[in-house]
Order: structure tokens, then C-alpha cells, then sequence
């Protein structure tokens, strides 16, 4: 007798913790939905919606590079290429390449934090889908420019005030772990 | 090879079975080789080795500040744990002093990540079983975990977060903030889950009484972690060899009961996933009132060079003791890494608690045992 009863007791738990789930389900209807329809229905693009620290597409901005080699070196799997050559003309040092294999990089972060002037810098940017792998390499030099000198007493041409002020934000806020 | 003479002058043959290496729930490519006599398992050997990347190796190419990032590819469900050990073993050869910033930093995502590693093994655990809802429930809180992650560290699942000497970012007040709101939104949904599958008929009806791992077999089997506490053992690192700041936080070790069935059955080994949930909120907000101000990272060299020597860091990660043995010999570079992890030791029971149990049943050991196979082979 007391087997008819447990199986019958197991039919009612069944059955009741079936709609004790439900319940939960249903109860989704009126809940805010917490799905993102991420390419297209979107009302913010998400690299706007991203925190300041994420670590994104490596860029670099090369006004402001001093080509120190820190981050080449740093580099744990060395995607990152520096060429500079010693201009004839100028007899300054200039840079003939500074190649980022997108590829490869894994977005650890070490290299901007090896940065002295924040001039390479994770950004919010993630979407780098390409047909072929060659595609994924930055190149941030197309001509030889000079190397970055920081002038005593500060910039005075706004636009490097600019630039040399974004990179100072970027080390204190993201990188520079001291402060 | 048994043969079972059916009375008629037929036989019926054990038949082998590859499960995996490309098996949903296998939870990543690992294989078995299952012999089975209809519907019950005979003997099940685990086949490892698939997803070997020699991380260890890499370690002696890398510079200690640089091998950080690739510990995070050890067990990507909690890499912050991986980090974690490395880190501590580097300061402790090279006699670095982290700031208690930096250690309530640490732990604050330590702990975070636990949250995150455990509701995968949950939501997973209930795909397995055939309950898909949960893990889709489980997963959306993941990936409220996951943005916390991206505003303290900025990546969502490779952290690179702690360096050695302490952790690479400071955790912004406001940031601590979303971390204390996250909380008070979580712990009700523990409660849901528990509505939703651990007190599910069907769900407790698969776990209970089902591949029962006995105190005794859980210690010789060298099992770690949860799966350890499940069976009874009152054993966790954060407790009983502490490190970082655990010794000043109040918490407790949940330990399996027998709650629906037999003391270290699959259920237990499900539900004491669930109590750490809560047992890891409750040390995020001690570590979010108690957090001190001051430095988050200690002033280490960039070019790291620790004295020659050996040591070996334990720490309790969510699939239990992660021990880094590492050695050194002055250069700029480890000499030897070596990495143990819980989910490797896991894998040896499976061969002495399968004969006599169900194919279906063997996933769901599989399951309760939440191995992870990238940390496995390393």
C-alpha cells in the first residue's frame, strides 16, 4: 500500500515542481528582458556603451611616440614591430615602421602599461572581422616620421597640448597602477 | 571481455563506446572510452591530453611579468585564480609585499570570478541533466558578472588583472558601488535557482544515490575543492592554510550532508556549488566595507628577477586546490613552472566510480564533478 501512496506523492512533487518552475518562466514576462540584439537592433552602438578600461584594438599615436621600444619588448608574444632608421637628410632618427599584428596580440595590456607618454592604447573598438589574416596587421607608419622629443617646459602648439594631455588622462586613469 | 550466455546459445559482447572527444557534455574535447554491457558501464577510462597547449613550457620562455596573461589560459572559467597562484608564487620567491589594498583588490575578484565559474557549473549541470532553462538563467547573471569584470580589469574572460605585486587597477569607489548593488540583486536569485532546479522532482531523482564518492575514496583519489567537501571532508585552503586576507574575513566551508541521498552523491556535489554561491557573496561584502585605502600595487621591478630558489603556492580555486610549483634561478626568466590542478585529480575517479552505473548516469558524474578540460591538460 505504502508503494501506490510513494508513487503516487512522487507523481504530485513531479508535477508541482514542474509549475513551481514555470511560475519562474512566466514571471520573465514581466521582467526587463536582459537580451542585447547585438549587431543591428541596438540603441547604442556598444563600443560607446563600453567602460574606459576595456582593453580593445591596440592604436597608437605616433605624434607622440618617443620610440623607447618599451612595448616591443614588454610584449609577451611579440606582435608588436618597430623599424627606425637614421634619416641622411634631417640626421634625425625616424620611424619606418610600427606594425601591430592584431592577429596575434591577445590584449594583456602590458604595453600600455610600459608606455611613458600613453601613446599606445587599448581602444573601445573590438569588431575586426577580415577575409584574410594579412588584413588584421595595423600599420601605423606609412611614411617615415620623425620620433616624438618632449620639449622641457611643456608643449606649447595646441595640438600637441592635446595629444600629449589625452595620453597623461589615459596612464593616470587606466594604466598607471601607482596612483 | 565478458560474455553473458543468454540460455539459447547466443551471447551478448561488452561494446565499446567513444564518448567524445567532440561531446556536448564532455564540457570541452575530452573522451572516454566506455565499455558497456547495455545500458551499464563496465569500466569508463578518460582520455586526456586533447587540449595540452604546454602552457608550463611557455613559462620558461616568457619573463615573470609576462607570463602572467598566458596563466590566464589555464582554466579560462576562473582565470583570476590562475593569475592568483603564479603571482603569489613570484612575490614569495622574490620577497615582495603586496598592499592590503591590493590583497582586498585581489580577492574581491577572486571571489567574483568563483561566483562566475560556479554558475557555469551549475547552469552546465542542468543542461547536462536535460534541463535547459537554468543554464540560460544561470548565464544571464554571468554576464552581469562579466561587465563587472570588464569595468575592473577591462577584459571579460582573459583578465590579466593581477600583477605581481599586487593587481594591475585599482577598484574605482563607484565600481565597488555596482559590485554591492550586484550582490543585493544575486542573493534572491540563488533562491530561484533553488526553486527552479535543485528542488526539481526529476532533477533531484537523477542526482540522488548516484555515483557515490565515499570519504575514504575522495581522499586516496586526491580529490580537491568542492568535490572533496561534498563527501564530508572539512577541507579548504582559504580556511586551512590562508592566504591573502581570508584569516580577517568570517565565512564558512559548506560541506555535502546527504541533503536528498547518500553524503558525497552527485546531488551533494551540485548543492554544495550552490551554498558557496552564497558563502562567496558573503566575502565580497566584508571585502567591499572593510577595504582599505593606500596603493594597490607594491613597487616591483620591470625587470623582475626573484633569488634562485623553489616554491610551491596553494590556492583554493572553484575546482579546488591549484598549487603553482615554481623555480628559480635568478634570471629573468622561470626556470620551471609546474601547474596541478583540481580538475586533473577529478578525472582518476571516474574510473573507479563508473562500473555498475548508467551511460546516462556517468554524465551526470561528469557533470557534478565540473572539470574543465583546458585545465586538465594545461
Amino acid at each position: 500500500m505504502s508503494e501506490v501512496i510513494t508513487y503516487f506523492q512522487n507523481i504530485k512533487d513531479t508535477v508541482s515542481s514542474i509549475f513551481e518552475g514555470m511560475s519562474i518562466t512566466f514571471s520573465h514576462f514581466v521582467r526587463k528582458p536582459s537580451t542585447v540584439q547585438y549587431p543591428d537592433r541596438i540603441a547604442q552602438q556598444v563600443q560607446d556603451t563600453l567602460p574606459l578600461r576595456y582593453r580593445g584594438i591596440l592604436e597608437v599615436d605616433m605624434d607622440i611616440c618617443t620610440g623607447c621600444l618599451a612595448c616591443e619588448r614588454v610584449c609577451p608574444i611579440n606582435c608588436i614591430a618597430i623599424g627606425i632608421e637614421r634619416n641622411a637628410e634631417t640626421n634625425q632618427r625616424d620611424f619606418t615602421l610600427f606594425d601591430i599584428d592584431i592577429c596575434k596580440c591577445m590584449y594583456c595590456g602590458l604595453c600600455m602599461e610600459a608606455c611613458p607618454t600613453g601613446s599606445i592604447r587599448h581602444t573601445q573598438e573590438f569588431e575586426g572581422a577580415c577575409n584574410n589574416p594579412a588584413g588584421l596587421v595595423r600599420h601605423f607608419v606609412t611614411e617615415s616620421v620623425p620620433l616624438y622629443k618632449p620639449k622641457k617646459g611643456g608643449e606649447t602648439e595646441p595640438r600637441m597640448i592635446q595629444k600629449v594631455d589625452i595620453g597623461k588622462r589615459y596612464l593616470d586613469e587606466i594604466a598607471e597602477p601607482e596612483n | 571481455m565478458s560474455e553473458v550466455s543468454t540460455g539459447t546459445g547466443l551471447h551478448t559482447e561488452d561494446m565499446t563506446l567513444n564518448v567524445g572527444p567532440q561531446h556536448p557534455s564532455t564540457h570541452g574535447v575530452l573522451r572516454f572510452v566506455v565499455k558497456t554491457d547495455g545500458e551499464v558501464i563496465n569500466e569508463a577510462i578518460p582520455d586526456v591530453g586533447y587540449l595540452h597547449r604546454s602552457i608550463e613550457k611557455i613559462g620558461e620562455k616568457c619573463t615573470w611579468h609576462g607570463y602572467v596573461p598566458y596563466t590566464d589560459r589555464a582554466d579560462y572559467l576562473a582565470a583570476m585564480f590562475a593569475n592568483q597562484g603564479f603571482c603569489m608564487a613570484a612575490e614569495r620567491l622574490g620577497n615582495v609585499e603586496v598592499p592590503p589594498r591590493g590583497e582586498y583588490c585581489r580577492v574581491i575578484a577572486c571571489e567574483l570570478n568563483r561566483v562566475a565559474s560556479h554558475l557555469i557549473a551549475v547552469g552546465t549541470f542542468g543542461q547536462d541533466i536535460g534541463a535547459i532553462t537554468p543554464f540560460l538563467h544561470a548565464l544571464r547573471e554571468r554576464e552581469s558578472i562579466n561587465d563587472l569584470m570588464e569595468e575592473i580589469c577591462g577584459a571579460r574572460l582573459t583578465y590579466n588583472y593581477l600583477r605581481i605585486g599586487g593587481v594591475g587597477y585599482d577598484i574605482k569607489p563607484e565600481t565597488c558601488g555596482r559590485i554591492a548593488a550586484f550582490l543585493d540583486h544575486f542573493e534572491p536569485i540563488v533562491d530561484e535557482y533553488n526553486r527552479l532546479l535543485s528542488n526539481n522532482k526529476i532533477f533531484i531523482e537523477r542526482l540522488a544515490n548516484v555515483a557515490v564518492i565515499s570519504k575514504e575514496d575522495a581522499l586516496q583519489y586526491n580529490l580537491v575543492g568542492p568535490n572533496l567537501r561534498a563527501s564530508g571532508v572539512q577541507w579548504d585552503i582559504r580556511r586551512d592554510i590562508p592566504y591573502s586576507v581570508y584569516p580577517e574575513l568570517d565565512f564558512e566551508v559548506p560541506v555535502g550532508q546527504g541533503e536528498r541521498g547518500t553524503q558525497g552523491d552527485s546531488y551533494d556535489r551540485y548543492y554544495v556549488r550552490i551554498r558557496e554561491l552564497l558563502e562567496s557573496c558573503r566575502i565580497l561584502r566584508q571585502c567591499l566595507d572593510k577595504m582599505p585605502d593606500g596603493p594597490a600595487l607594491a613597487k616591483v621591478a620591470r625587470k623582475f628577477k626573484p633569488p634562485a630558489g623553489e616554491t610551491y603556492v596553494r590556492i583554493e580555486a572553484p575546482r579546488g586546490d591549484m598549487g603553482y610549483y615554481v623555480v628559480s634561478d635568478g634570471s629573468e626568466y622561470p626556470y620551471r613552472v609546474r601547474i596541478r590542478t583540481g580538475s586533473f585529480t577529478a578525472m582518476s575517479i571516474i574510473d573507479k566510480i563508473s562500473p555498475g552505473i548508467m551511460v546516462a548516469d556517468l554524465i551526470a558524474l561528469i557533470a557534478s564533478l565540473d572539470v574543465d578540460a583546458p585545465e586538465i591538460d594545461r
